[in-house]
């Protein structure tokens, strides 16, 4: 990338950096209407969101929508390795969609209710939702999936669904583990400047999935260690495959939080369930990204930052509109966000 | 030279329910209407009742194209039935198909389970060969012990490194011996204690197992011999299923026959599921019909409907221009040119079509910078031999051909000789500063009709002002010609006073003072505006006149290729001499020609469509029986 490109982007992820709304400023939004929530969040990010009390499922895709045009404008200056990184990590958007079509199909739900699950990406859908959710059968609507790009990740969650009891569960952490084990990969052909920085932040967020994963595994489904340690994409950053595999050896939730490095085993020290861990993970990686956004770090590691910062923003954004559609209360919507702990 | 699209009349049909879908069926075969959806929200005409039956077509034809794709058997129906198609007869086919559907689906699930199959039999075999050298008896494989346990398999590539890792926390090993397309030939052994963990580990990792037949106990060659009986299976079982699915669509050909039929008929209907509104058995259908079929229209729905009906046809108003569609005329000569017209888009409803003056002013220019009759000749028998296989392509080459005939004999050229044919003009050559001349005064000419047609179709969508005042209007035609005259007065030497100074100014105010107006930014953005535009409009058409040079320029351009070919043709001996001017006459006519088009088009798209062909013209699609 020239001189010129880099000063352009640093000066772009700046602006976009000042329109991210923090999390303590979301939290607070949380006890106002929709009306003033998205009147608050337009003038913060700057862009013109229209609500639709009626419909909110507009506002959810307008979210989306504009959050991969942010991204697009982002990573087009970028050329090679670095741009099918960034391409293939925007794609997560579209694995949400996928998983949605698959748990919708087996489980046997109407098309329109699947098709309000759905988020519209626009030019960046790569699925063929409408011929997907036109098919009779989950299998048929599978090897349809089988010609996408998607070819290689519902091949191993099939194989895991059907050899594993038809587990909605674990076919989402399948697909979940080739995604983001597929990253990782697509991240060790970028420069080693690049992927030195870019190891701290996505180290952080695999540490997050794999710890929870890993707990789910061993003591929520019963797995062997050796099963469960075998699940996890085992590349983290203070939670290497050794690491793992000593965590996965162990008996109890108890034992594995006290055999953990440090900062997880002061930050989960105090909490209790897998869900409330989750959170506290949660935020512990996208401080992490915070930091690395707002450092010297390599533009690549910070543009890869804004955008985990940036879907967390989108995804919080869109559990307070359910929270608030289905008439939950305040205290109900900080808990599911996590601004309870 | 040129006309505008057919006129048209709004439709609006009332009638009972009962008769909707004959109506939509009588219409349908006339291929008279395009169907209008209500953009006005009606609440009195609630209802939408061709969607239930939308609904149900749609998913019968979403079946039917699934399971026609599987058929080897083609559907072929050159007259359709004018039975009306009930619901329930929908309904009961798309039952039909439903079951059959299934029946097909479960048989391609089938197929990719056995194709699954027979590539790990593949894989299998590999790894086995890897064992034909060895002097090895399998059935020990097969035996296990109490303390030991052996795996023989494949696994991918990508899984191994976990896998092996994960198996460390079971006391297992996992030992490679052979690796090859995306896969890998390993060995997986340890305690027999924890071999259920294992499996459950090795399934998760894709692990696919030798499987070593109880029967069998020999050595890795007869194994082999096992496994190619077991391929043989798989693939004989693949045939067997292929013939099944065959079979299958064979049998329900005749359904599948008149399923088609049936969508055929029941099409015209469900396409107006949004556009038919109805409330308590009344139902209105609205859409535009050429003018001249209104009476047509009405008779034939007298004839066809059972129930009484109210039908009546209304001009457009000046408002509805914009909705309404552009049914252009037919004309077989001028059919190429429509297409490459509607390629830049439809002309709106009151809009010129352009297509022949397009057709005539590109020939014109192809000629202009092609003038040969040799290689007009060529292209021209070449556009009749491939009439049969590309007929607008052949039209559009054929009459390129004749203008290059004609602008031959004008300036006495014949496949690049200038001495052969007497000029009836003059060849460029010997004049091209009056060549150029021409082209300046050809493109003028092509601008100001281009400015007067722009004129003509901001009048007749009652957009006065810019018909008047703005640039592309009469303001901007007299600037112009005032600039033309201008230049003239310049180039000739001759005097240019307040007089002609004011003709030049008068307009260029005008055409600023109405940018003035359409404005409605702040003072300093509007000055600024209003600046560029003023500039903008004198550069565009500056460069727009300028731009037809390309005409004189290219045949230029032709006469001193044919003299380079001749320059090296030359320097070769007799047979080099011909095969040089024949290949280069080959090569003029290719290249050059194929540059020569793209430029005409150039021009007529960009000097000529952008300044008064607005494009923005919906097609006329009417309601018809497609089969």
């Amino acid at each position: 990338m020239s001189h010129f490109s880099s000063t352009y982007l640093s000066t772009r992820l700046s602006t976009f950096i000042n329109r991210l709304v923090n999390f303590e400023r979301l939290v607070t939004l949380i006890d106002f209407d929709l009306d003033r929530i998205f009147l608050d969040v337009s003038e913060i990010t700057g862009h013109d969101y229209q609500l639709d009390t009626t419909n909110t499922s507009r506002i959810e895709t307008q979210l989306v929508n504009r959050a991969l045009d942010d991204f697009q404008i982002l990573i087009r200056s970028f050329s090679g390795s670095e741009r099918r990184f960034f391409y293939f990590a925007i794609r997560w958007f579209e694995l949400v969609n996928l998983k949605v079509l698959i748990r919708g199909k087996f489980s046997s739900i109407d098309n329109a209710e699947i098709h309000k699950r759905l988020v519209d990406l626009g030019s960046f859908a790569d699925l063929p939702i409408k011929k997907l959710l036109e098919t009779d059968d989950p299998y048929e609507m599978l090897r349809m999936l089988e010609i996408t790009a998607y070819a290689g990740i519902v091949r191993q969650a099939r194989r895991v669904y059907e050899e594993q009891g038809n587990d909605l569960f674990l076919l989402d952490a399948t697909i979940d583990r080739s995604f983001f084990i597929d990253l990782y990969r697509r991240a060790s052909f970028l420069n080693p400047a690049d992927a030195d920085h870019l190891a701290v932040v996505m180290g952080s967020l695999l540490d997050r999935i794999n710890l929870l994963w890993l707990l789910r595994y061993r003591f929520s489904y019963g797995l062997s260690a050796a099963k469960s340690f075998y699940l996890l994409t085992a590349v983290g950053n203070k939670l290497n495959s050794v690491e793992l595999m000593r965590l996965a050896k162990m008996d109890s939730i108890e034992e594995v939080i006290a055999a953990l490095p440090n900062p997880y085993q002061k930050l989960l020290s105090k909490v209790e369930t897998v869900s409330e861990m989750e959170t506290v993970m949660e935020y512990h990686s996208l401080s992490v990204a915070s930091d690395t956004l707002n450092s010297n770090s390599s533009l690549v590691s910070r543009i890869f930052s804004y955008i985990l910062l940036r879907e967390a923003e989108v995804r919080f954004l869109q559990a307070i509109i359910k929270g608030k559609q289905l008439g939950f209360d305040s205290n109900l919507i900080k808990q599911a966000v996590g601004a309870a702990i | 030279m040129w006309s505008t699209p057919i006129p048209m009349k709004k439709v609006s049909l009332y009638m009972v329910d009962a008769d909707a879908q004959q109506s939509a069926m009588t219409l349908a075969q006339m291929s008279v209407i395009h169907p209008l959806e209500n953009q006005d929200n009606n609440q009195l005409l609630e209802n939408y009742p061709a969607a239930p039956f939308f609904s149900v077509y749609h998913r019968l034809n979403l079946r039917f194209g699934k399971i026609a794709s599987f058929s080897k058997q083609g559907f072929e129906h050159s007259v359709v039935s004018t039975d009306i198609v009930t619901l329930q007869q929908l309904q009961k086919l798309d039952e039909q198909l439903k079951r059959l559907w299934a029946q097909v689906s479960d048989i391609e699930e089938q197929l990719r389970r056995q194709n699954e199959a027979l590539h790990v039999i593949r894989q299998l075999s590999d790894s086995l060969q890897k064992f034909t050298a060895l002097d090895l008896d399998l059935s020990r494989l097969r035996r296990q012990g109490n303390f030991l346990r052996i795996f023989v398999g494949t696994v991918p590539l990508g899984n191994f490194s976990q896998l092996k890792r994960a198996l460390s926390l079971t006391h297992y090993m996992i030992k490679s011996f052979y690796s090859g397309e995306g896969i890998q030939h390993v060995v997986v052994f340890g305690s027999s204690q924890q071999h259920e963990d294992v499996q459950a580990l090795l399934k998760s990792a894709d692990f696919r197992a030798l499987k070593i037949p109880d029967e069998f106990s020999g050595s890795p060659s007869e194994l082999q011999a096992n496994m190619q009986q077991q391929q043989a299976r798989v693939v004989e079982t693949i045939g067997e299923l292929k013939q099944k699915q065959t079979d299958l669509l064979l049998e329900n050909q005749p359904v599948l026959s008149e399923v088609h039929e049936v969508l055929i008929s029941a099409r015209p209907y469900a396409s107006l599921a949004t556009v038919l509104q109805g409330r308590g058995g009344l139902v209105s259908l609205r859409g535009w019909v050429p003018a001249h079929s209104d009476q047509a229209i009405k008779r034939q729905l007298e004839k066809d409907l059972e129930f009484p009906f109210h039908v009546e046809f209304t001009a457009p108003e000046i408002d509805e221009f914009d909705d309404v569609p552009s049914l252009l005329k037919k004309s077989w000569l001028l059919k190429p040119f429509q297409n490459l017209v509607t390629n830049f888009g439809i002309p709106g409803y009151k809009e010129v079509d352009p297509s022949g003056l397009f057709a005539l002013s590109y020939i014109l220019m192809f000629g202009m910078m092609f003038g040969d009759i040799g290689h007009g000749g060529v292209i021209l028998l070449g556009s009749l031999f491939l009439y049969k296989r590309f007929p607008p392509f052949s039209i559009v080459g054929a009459l390129a051909g004749l203008s290059s005939i004609f602008f031959g004999f004008i300036y006495g050229s014949i496949f690049g000789y200038e001495e052969i044919v007497h000029a009836l003009w003059m060849s460029p050559m010997h004049d091209p500063v009056k060549l150029l001349l021409v082209a300046v005064v050809w493109g003028a000419s092509f601008l100001l009709i281009a400015n007067l047609l722009a004129i003509r179709n901001f009048l007749a969508t009652g957009l006065y002002q810019q018909a008047f005042y703005s640039g592309k209007g009469m303001a901007g035609f007299f600037f112009y010609l005032a600039a033309l005259y201008a230049g003239y007065q310049v180039f000739t030497n001759q005097p240019f006073g307040w007089l002609e100074s004011l003709f030049l100014m008068a307009p260029m105010m005008v055409i600023l003072h109405f940018q003035w107006r359409q404005s409605s930014a702040g003072l300093f953005e509007r000055v600024l505006v209003v600046f560029i535009e003023g500039l903008e409009h004198i550069i565009s058409n500056v460069s727009g006149t300028l731009s037809f040079l390309r005409v004189a320029a290219f045949s230029l351009n032709h006469i001193a290729l044919a003299a380079a070919v001749f320059s090296i043709a030359a320097m070769m001996d007799v047979v080099g001499h011909w095969l040089t001017v024949v290949l280069g006459n080959i090569f003029i006519i290719v290249l050059e020609g194929a540059i020569v088009a793209i430029q005409c088009l150039r021009l007529e798209y960009y000097e000529g469509f952008s300044r008064f062909f607005g494009g923005k013209g919906k097609a006329f699609e009417p309601l018809k029986i497609e089969f």
